[in-house]
């Protein structure tokens, strides 16, 4: 128990510190978060813990992004040199209604997720896209804890 | 078409796109072959509806609802395989 407060104290204060190098810090975090899983026994519950990485999550990494660009530029059969950047609209690059469903479906299979009917519909973007599938992925992996 | 992205959809154009949804999530359950082959129909089908049917004709819009939910209905259970059936039932709506 002594182990496990101590490695707590030694991580809180990264997610107050500024924004600089954060995506350092999520796989810092993450890291830190799995070592006290396996510390500790399983009733030991970390609620703040939890609170704190859902702030972080707001910003999504770049592989996400990454993997949700493939999948769009796949879906929508876009040639190479389509550039597609986060702020880039579903709508913009030529898909549907039926397109952004397929999507969706598509991101839930790669992801392993589940997105709700009425998530789905306020995707617009890839970043939209990039930041539910964070939410959804970490949602998933804290319920395994 | 004319159907854009975001929170401006109708109840309708909701119900349709859940529809939608509901069959590739039906298909994931079918055989990869088979699956590939109901994707590319059901998709057609509905692309072709979008394009065809006036979008304030409500009455055949629902009726179209109601045959799909009944097929995929049936789509959903496990003992059918592929879509076959429906292909029988869409060529005969099909107009000359």
């Amino acid at each position: 128990m002594a182990t496990v407060s101590a490695t707590s104290l030694n991580f809180r204060p990264l997610t107050t510190s500024p924004p600089l190098g954060r995506m350092d810090q999520i796989s810092r975090q993450a890291s830190s978060v799995r070592m006290i899983g396996a510390a500790c026994t399983k009733n030991i519950t970390f609620p703040s813990l939890r609170t704190s990485r859902f702030q972080v999550s707001c910003m999504a990494k770049p592989d996400t992004v990454q993997k949700v660009c493939d999948i769009v530029r796949k879906q929508l059969a876009l040639p190479a040199e389509t550039e597609l950047t986060p702020d880039s609209t579903f709508a913009s690059l030529g898909a549907d209604s039926l397109d952004t469903v397929e999507i969706v479906m598509g991101l839930e299979e790669e992801f392993g997720i589940n997105v709700e009917d009425e998530n789905s519909e306020n995707i617009t973007t890839i970043e939209d896209a990039a930041d539910l599938i964070e939410k959804l992925v970490q949602l998933n992996s804290s319920h395994r804890i | 078409m004319g159907l854009s992205n975001g929170p401006r959809l109708s109840g309708m154009q909701k119900q349709v796109l859940a529809l939608y949804r509901g069959f590739l999530r039906a298909a994931h359950s079918k055989s990869p072959e088979e699956r590939h082959k109901i994707e590319s129909f059901v998709s057609s089908e509905f692309r072709r509806n979008a394009k065809q049917i006036d979008r304030k004709n409500f009455q055949y819009i629902e009726y179209l609802l109601r045959l799909g939910k009944k097929q995929l209905e049936q789509l959903k259970n496990p003992d059918t395989i592929g879509l076959s059936s429906l292909t029988v039932n869409s060529s005969q709506t099909r107009r000359p």
